[in-house]
C-alpha cells in the first residue's frame, strides 16, 4: 500500500517536528515492513503558473500551436502540440533550463519554429497519468508562481507491504496509519471534519437479508452535485498513491477508501429504488463495471436493487449503475461486510479489488457512518449547493462494542523480563487509542472497535502493543535455563542420515530429492494407470506416488542424457493405502551388456545395508512387486520371513523409457520397517585353537543349472567338520558353468587327522557324483 | 702362477664393476667362482704343487676366493637394497564419492547445532490432516492461508502440509511440556514455478515450551543458531509480524552476511536480511494440544532450509534442488 506523507501530516499535531523521510525505519521496526521509500516531485525545476496570451495554429501543422505566454512578467514563444490550448488558458510553464520528469528543458526550435520552454500535461509533471491536454488551473491562479509551492507535488511516498498488515484492517487508510506515527513520535492525532447530517429526512428503502454476511449497510442520498471535478490537490493524491482520477463522484469514494480504509460506492440514484442485501441465485450472471460477466454461486453476497442485481458486495458495482457524465445526484453506500464470505467470493471470482482486499482483513463496522459523514463533507467542498436528500440510513442489527481484556502484570513480566511502569503502559497503550483501568496485580483494557474486529482479543495481544512501541530490540537476550530433554524420535533422523552417508560414500551414490506425485509423461509412456490419491483441481502430476522407485525414473532418463551409468537415492515419502509411508530407493543404470554388473551391485548394497548397518542376514524371495517388474530377476528382502523392500527390475516397457539399450535395477526398502530393525549385537567368537584345512572343489555343471540350484545339491550334504563352505570363483564355458567352491573343515577339539579329511574328501565326492555333477582336479 | 691369480681377481673385480643387475652378478659369479672357474681349477690343481709352492699358493687362492665372495656378497647386496620400481608416479588420481542432496547437508548442520542446544529431532506426515495443518494452529477455517490457491488439498479429505508447524501439535500432543523440539521437513505449496519459487520445499521448525519462557529466550536461541550456522557472530533483530499460531508474532532479521551489517545491495542497504517468522507460541495453539497457557510459555520459529542452502551454496535457481540433475548435485560432497 502506497501511504503519501503529505496527507499524513493533515492528521498530526505540529506534523513538521516529524523527519517523513528518516521515520520508515522505526516505522518497520514498530508496526509493519517498509518496503520503500520514493520521493516526489524533486525532478521537477523552473516550473511556473503562466497563462496563454496568443494562439495561433501553426501554418504547416494540423496539430502544433504557435502560443505567447506570459508567467506576468516576461513574454514566452512556446511550440505546444495540445488540443486545449486558447487565450485566457492559464496553465504550467516550464521555462528554459528548468526540469520535468528529470529533463532539462532548452530552447529549441519545434517544426521551425523558437520553443522558449514547455507547457505541461499532467504526466509531464509526473502527477498524473493524462495526456490529452496540457494542465489547465483555475483562471484566478496567480501568475509567475513555483508550482510546487502552489500544490502538494513534493511530496514522500511510503510503500508498504500488504503482507504485513493482513491482521491490521485499521492500517487500510491514512489515518490509522498517522495514528502510528503519532504513537512512534509522541504527536497527537487531529480528529477529521465531518459533515453533520440532520435526521429530519426520508430514510431509504434498505434491507439486509443476511445480517451474518452484512455487519452494517450506511446509504446516504446526495443531490444537485452539479460539480463533478477533482480538485488538483485530490488528483495528485490519488495518483501519487496508486489510483486513477476519474471525476470527483467516484474520486471521493476511492479517497475515503485510502483516508479511512473504508471502501464506499457511489451509485447513480436516477436508477436507485430499494437496495437489499442478500446472496445470489447459483449459477445468474451478472457484469461488472469492467464489463466482463461474471457466474455467480449461491454463497456470492449480492447488493440488488429493485430486485436487480446491483453489485457484488464487497468487491464490484455493476454497468447499470455506473456514474454518468449527466450523473447529479448518488446514492453513497458506505457497508461492512463478512470477510471471509468477500474473500471466498473474489477468489471463486477470480476478482481482486481494494475492496475486497480491504473487506477480507476484517473492518470495523464502526467506521461505516463516519465515512459518509467524512465522503459528505468532502463532497459539499466542491458542491456547497449540494442536497441531501435523505437521512443516513442505518442498518447495523448488532453493533460492534469496545472489547475488555485484562492483562496480569506478571505476565507482560513472564514475557518480556522487563519491569515496565504503569505509566509507560498506560501511555503506550493510550497513544493507540486503548482505554487503560490500572488494577492492583493487572491493566484492564478497553480495545477500541477498530482493533477488535479480529486482531486483539486476549492479554498476549496486549503485550505485543506494548512491547512492540517500547522496541523488540530493546529486549536482551537471555540464555535457556533447560536441562536436555531428549526424545526418542531423535533417533529416526539419524539413522535416515547414516544411510544416506553410508550410500553416498561407500557406494559413490548420488542423492535426489523428487516429487511426491508421479510424472503424468512418464506413466503415459509406460502404458502405466495409477490409482491413487490425487492432488484436487489438477489434471497432469497430480496423482500421488505409492512406488518411489518409479517416480524417479524420470531422473534416471534426464541424467543417462549426460553420463553412461547412474546411481542415484532417495529417502522420501509415498502414499500406501491412504497412509504415509517412508522408502528408500536406489536406482542403478548403465548400458544392457553391464546389466549382471549393475543387478550384482544392486545385491551387494542390499546385502550390506542390512549386514554392515544393521548385523541382519537376509533372505531372497522371488517375488514381483507390480505387474511393470519383471518376473525372472526381482525378488523381496526377507528378515526373518517379513519383508523388507524389494530388489527389482524394471519390464522392458519402463527400462525402454530411460533410453534404449539400457540396464536399470532398483532396490526399494521399506524404511518404516528398517528403522524399527534393531542392530542386532555380535557377540565374540573364540578363535580355534587348532588349525583348519581349506580344500578347493571345481564343480561342473550344465550351463542352466544357477548357483542357487546348486546350492540345493549341496545344502544337503553333512559333515561335522564342515565349518564354512562358500562360492569362490564362476567360469563360464560355452555349454558349462564351472563353479568353485571353498569347504574350511576344522574342529574346535583337536587338530583334524588325516583320515578324517580322507572321509570329507570321499563321502563329498560320492555326494556330488551321486547328483550327477562332476569334480574337475 | 701368482700373478696369474692377482690377473684374475683383478679382471674379476673390474668386471663385476661395471655390473647392477641381480642375474649379470650371479653369472659373474658363477664364472669366476662356479665349480667350473678359473679360480676352483686352480685351487683344485693345489694337490699337484709342491709344498713349498702349496705353502705360498695356498693361502692365496683361499684369500683370493674369500675376497672375491665378499666382493661379490656386497655386490648383490648392494643391487638389493636399491631395488627400482618403474612407472609414472606424477599420474593423477580421482576419488570416486557420491553426494548428499545440499538440503540433506544443511538440515543436518542446523540440527546438529538445535540438538547441541538440547533440541529433540521430530518428524511429520508429509500428506496431512487439516486439523494439524490448520485448527489446531488458530488457523480458523476462513483465514486466508487455507485457500485453494496456495494448498494442495488432496482427494482423500486430507492435505499436503503447507508447513512444518504440524510438528509443533503433533510433538506438543504426544510429549506435553516442558518440550524442546526442531523439525525439518518437506513442505508444499500450490504455487507456480520458476527461479525462486518451487512448490516442494524444505523447512525447519523449532519450538520450546516451559515455565517462563520469554522473549529473550527467543533472541538467544536464534541468535546463537544464526551464529554458530554462518559461522560468524550475527546480529538478529524482530519485527512486528503476523502469524496465527503466534502471539506477539515477529519477522526476524539478521545482520547482512556480506556487509555485517553497513550495508550493501544484497541487503537493499539496510544492512538487515529477512531471515524466519518466529513468535511466542499462540495461547491458543497450547490449550488444543492441552497445555495450560497460564502455567507455561514458549516460543516457535519456522524457516526455509531451502533458502538457506541456496544462500550457503550459492544456489540461483530453486529448481535445480528438484531437478536430480546429477552434474549440479555432484558438487555436494560428503562431510
Ligand atoms: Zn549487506
Amino acid at each position: 500500500m502506497l501511504i503519501s506523507c503529505n496527507r499524513l501530516k493533515k492528521y498530526i499535531t505540529d506534523a513538521e517536528d516529524i523527519d517523513f523521510l528518516h521515520l520508515w525505519d522505526d516505522f518497520t521496526l514498530r508496526v509493519a515492513e517498509v518496503e520503500g521509500v520514493t520521493v516526489k516531485g524533486d525532478d521537477l525545476d523552473g516550473v511556473v503558473t503562466a497563462k496563454i496570451i496568443e494562439c495561433e495554429k501553426h501554418p504547416e501543422s494540423d496539430k502544433l500551436s504557435l502560443l505567447k505566454v506570459t508567467d506576468g512578467e516576461k513574454e514566452y514563444n512556446i511550440v505546444c502540440g495540445a488540443p486545449n490550448v486558447r487565450v485566457g488558458f492559464v496553465g504550467v510553464l516550464v521555462k528554459d533550463g528548468g526540469m520535468v520528469s528529470g529533463i532539462k528543458i532548452k530552447t529549441r526550435k519545434l517544426a521551425g519554429y523558437p520553443s522558449e520552454g514547455m507547457m505541461c500535461a499532467v504526466d509531464e509533471l509526473g502527477i498524473g497519468s493524462d495526456h490529452d491536454g496540457i494542465l489547465e488551473l483555475p483562471s484566478d491562479t496567480p501568475l509567475g508562481v513555483d508550482f510546487k509551492s502552489l500544490y502538494p507535488v513534493e511530496d514522500i511516498i511510503v510503500e508498504i507491504d500488504n503482507k504485513s498488515l493482513t491482521n491490521r484492517p485499521d492500517l487500510w487508510g491514512h489515518y490509522g496509519i498517522a495514528r502510528e506515527v503519532c504513537a512512534i513520535t509522541n504527536h497527537e492525532l487531529l480528529p477529521i471534519s465531518l459533515l453533520d447530517i440532520p435526521d429530519d429526512k426520508k430514510d431509504l428503502d434498505i434491507e439486509i437479508a443476511n445480517p451474518e454476511l452484512c455487519k452494517r449497510y450506511c446509504g446516504l442520498e446526495i443531490k444537485n452535485l452539479v460539480n463533478n471535478k477533482t480538485p488538483l490537490e485530490m488528483q495528485i493524491f490519488l495518483h501519487y498513491t496508486g489510483m486513477r482520477s476519474l471525476n470527483l463522484l467516484v474520486d471521493v469514494t476511492n479517497f475515503l477508501m485510502l483516508e479511512l480504509g473504508q471502501p464506499m460506492h457511489a451509485f447513480d440514484e436516477r436508477v436507485v429504488k430499494n437496495i437489499r442485501v442478500q446472496l445470489a441465485n447459483d449459477k445468474d450472471t451478472f457484469t461488472t463495471l469492467d464489463g466482463v460477466e461474471r457466474t455467480l454461486s449461491k454463497d456470492t453476497l449480492m447488493i440488488t436493487n429493485g430486485d436487480k442485481y446491483f453489485g457484488i458486495a464487497g468487491i464490484m458495482g455493476g454497468l447499470d449503475s455506473e456514474i454518468l457524465p449527466d450523473t447529479t445526484s448518488v446514492f453513497i453506500e458506505s457497508a461492512c461486510f463478512d470477510a471471509g464470505s468477500i474473500r471466498k467470493s473474489a477468489v471463486r471470482l477470480g476478482l481482486r479489488t481494494e475492496a475486497s482486499a480491504r473487506y477480507e482483513k476484517s473492518l470495523d463496522p464502526n467506521m461505516c457512518d463516519v465515512a459518509i459523514k467524512r465522503l459528505a463533507y468532502l463532497l459539499k467542498q466542491e458542491n456547497p449547493e449540494m442536497e441531501i436528500t435523505s437521512n443516513l440510513t442505518d442498518i447495523y442489527p448488532e453493533p460492534l462494542l469496545p472489547k475488555t481484556v485484562v492483562l496480569k502484570k506478571n505476565k507482560l513480566k513472564k514475557y518480556t523480563m522487563i519491569h515496565f511502569t504503569d505509566e509507560e503502559v498506560v501511555n503506550s497503550l493510550t497513544s493507540l487509542g486503548f482505554k487503560v483501568e490500572v488494577l492492583d496485580d493487572a491493566y484492564s483494557v478497553i480495545v477500541p472497535t477498530y482493533r477488535a474486529t479480529k486482531d486483539i482479543s486476549m492479554d498476549a495481544d496486549i503485550i505485543e502493543e506494548i512491547v512492540r512501541l517500547y522496541g523488540y530490540e530493546n529486549i536482551k537476550e537471555v540464555p535457556l535455563k533447560l536441562e536436555l530433554t531428549g526424545k526418542e524420535e531423535d533417533t529416526v533422523w539419524n539413522k535416515e542420515y547414516d544411510v544416506k552417508k553410508f550410500l553416498a560414500s561407500r557406494y559413490s551414490l548420488n542423492e535426489v530429492h523428487s516429487y511426491l506425485w508421479f510424472d503424468s509423461d512418464l506413466l503415459k509412456e509406460c502404458h502405466l494407470e495409477k490409482q491413487n490419491v490425487s492432488l484436487l483441481g489438477k489434471n497432469e502430476n497430480n496423482i500421488l506416488r505409492d512406488d518411489l522407485s518409479l517416480s524417479l525414473l524420470p531422473m534416471v532418463k534426464n541424467n543417462l542424457k549426460n553420463f553412461d551409468k547412474v546411481g542415484i537415492f532417495e529417502i522420501a515419502t509415498v502414499i500406501i493405502n491412504n497412509e504415509n509411508k517412508r522408502r528408500l530407493s536406489i536406482l542403478l543404470a548403465d548400458e544392457e551388456k553391464n546389466m549382471k554388473d549393475i543387478y550384482m551391485n544392486a545385491k551387494e548394497i542390499v546385502v550390506s545395508l542390512f549386514q554392515t548397518l544393521k548385523h541382519q542376514k537376509i533372505e531372497w524371495q522371488k517375488e514381483v512387486p507390480d505387474g511393470y517388474y519383471d518376473e525372472n530377476l526381482s525378488y523381496a528382502i526377507l528378515i526373518k520371513k517379513k519383508t523388507m523392500g524389494y530388489l527389482k527390475v524394471f519390464n522392458g516397457v519402463c527400462t525402454r523409457y530411460i533410453g534404449k539399450k539400457k540396464a536399470l535395477v532398483a532396490i526399494e526398502i521399506d524404511f518404516d520397517e528398517y528403522v524399527s530393525l534393531p542392530v542386532l549385537e555380535t557377540l565374540y567368537q573364540e578363535v580355534s585353537k587348532y588349525p583348519t584345512v581349506t580344500l578347493d572343489y571345481t564343480i561342473l555343471t550344465s550351463k542352466n543349472m544357477k548357483y542357487e540350484d546348486l546350492l540345493k545339491i549341496l545344502k544337503p550334504f553333512y559333515n561335522k567338520f564342515v565349518k564354512e563352505y562358500k562360492l569362490v570363483g564362476t567360469y563360464e564355458e560355452e555349454k558349462k558353468m564351472k563353479y568353485t567352491m571353498r569347504y574350511i573343515l576344522g574342529s574346535e577339539e583337536k587338530t583334524l587327522e588325516s583320515k578324517e579329511i580322507d572321509k570329507f574328501k570321499e563321502k563329498f565326492m560320492e555326494h556330488i557324483t551321486k547328483n550327477g555333477l562332476e569334480i574337475l582336479f | 702362477m701368482k700373478e696369474k691369480v692377482l690377473k684374475l681377481k683383478e679382471e674379476a673385480l673390474q668386471e663385476l664393476q661395471k655390473l647392477n643387475k641381480e642375474a649379470d652378478v650371479l653369472n659373474c659369479k658363477a664364472k669366476y667362482l662356479g665349480k667350473k672357474s678359473k679360480l676352483n681349477e686352480l685351487l683344485s690343481s693345489l694337490k699337484n704343487l709342491s709344498v713349498e709352492e702349496k705353502k705360498e699358493m695356498g693361502p692365496l687362492l683361499n684369500q683370493t676366493k674369500k675376497e672375491l665372495e665378499e666382493a661379490f656378497s656386497k655386490k648383490l647386496e648392494e643391487i638389493n637394497s636399491q631395488i627400482s620400481y618403474d612407472f609414472d608416479e606424477t599420474l593423477p588420481v580421482y576419488v570416486q564419492t557420491g553426494s548428499l542432496h545440499p538440503i540433506t547437508l544443511v538440515a543436518k548442520e542446523m540440527t546438529d547445532i538445535l540438538k547441541r542446544m538440547g533440541f529433540t529431532v521430530v518428524s511429520g506426515p508429509e500428506m496431512e490432516e487439516e486439523y494439524y495443518n490448520f485448527e489446531a494452529l488458530n488457523i480458523p477455517k476462513d483465514h486466508p492461508a487455507r485457500d485453494m490457491q496456495d494448498t494442495y488439498y488432496l482427494s482423500n479429505g486430507k492435505l499436503l502440509r503447507t508447513h512444518t508447524s504440524p510438528n509443533q501439535v503433533r510433538a506438543m500432543q504426544k510429549y506435553g511440556a516442558p518440550l524442546k523440539v526442531c523439525a525439518p521437513g518437506r513442505v508444499f505449496r500450490n504455487e507456480d514455478m520458476d527461479a525462486n519459487h518451487e512448490n516442494t520445499f524444505f523447512q525447519l521448525e523449532g519450538m520450546v515450551i516451559d515455565k517462563d519462557i520469554s522473549i529473550s529466550n527467543l533472541i538467544y536461541v536464534m541468535r546463537s543458531l544464526l551464529s554458530e550456522t554462518f559461522k560468524k557472530d550475527v546480529k538478529v533483530r524482530l519485527r512486528p509480524g503476523f502469524f496465527p499460531f503466534t502471539e506477539p508474532s515477529f519477522e526476524l532479521d539478521c545482520s547482512c552476511l556480506i556487509c555485517g551489517g553497513k550495508g550493501c545491495p544484497t541487503c537493499k542497504n539496510s544492512g538487515w536480511l529477512e531471515f524466519c517468522g518466529c513468535g511466542m507460541i499462540h495461547p491458543n495453539v497450547l490449550k488444543e494440544s492441552g497445555i495450560d497457557p497460564e502455567e507455561y510459555t514458549g516460543f516457535a520459529f519456522g524457516f526455509g532450509i531451502t533458502r538457506l542452502a541456496m544462500m550457503k551454496y550459492k544456489i540461483g535457481d530453486i529448481r535445480v534442488l528438484n531437478s536430480g540433475d546429477i552434474r549440479a548435485l555432484d558438487e555436494f560432497e560428503i562431510e
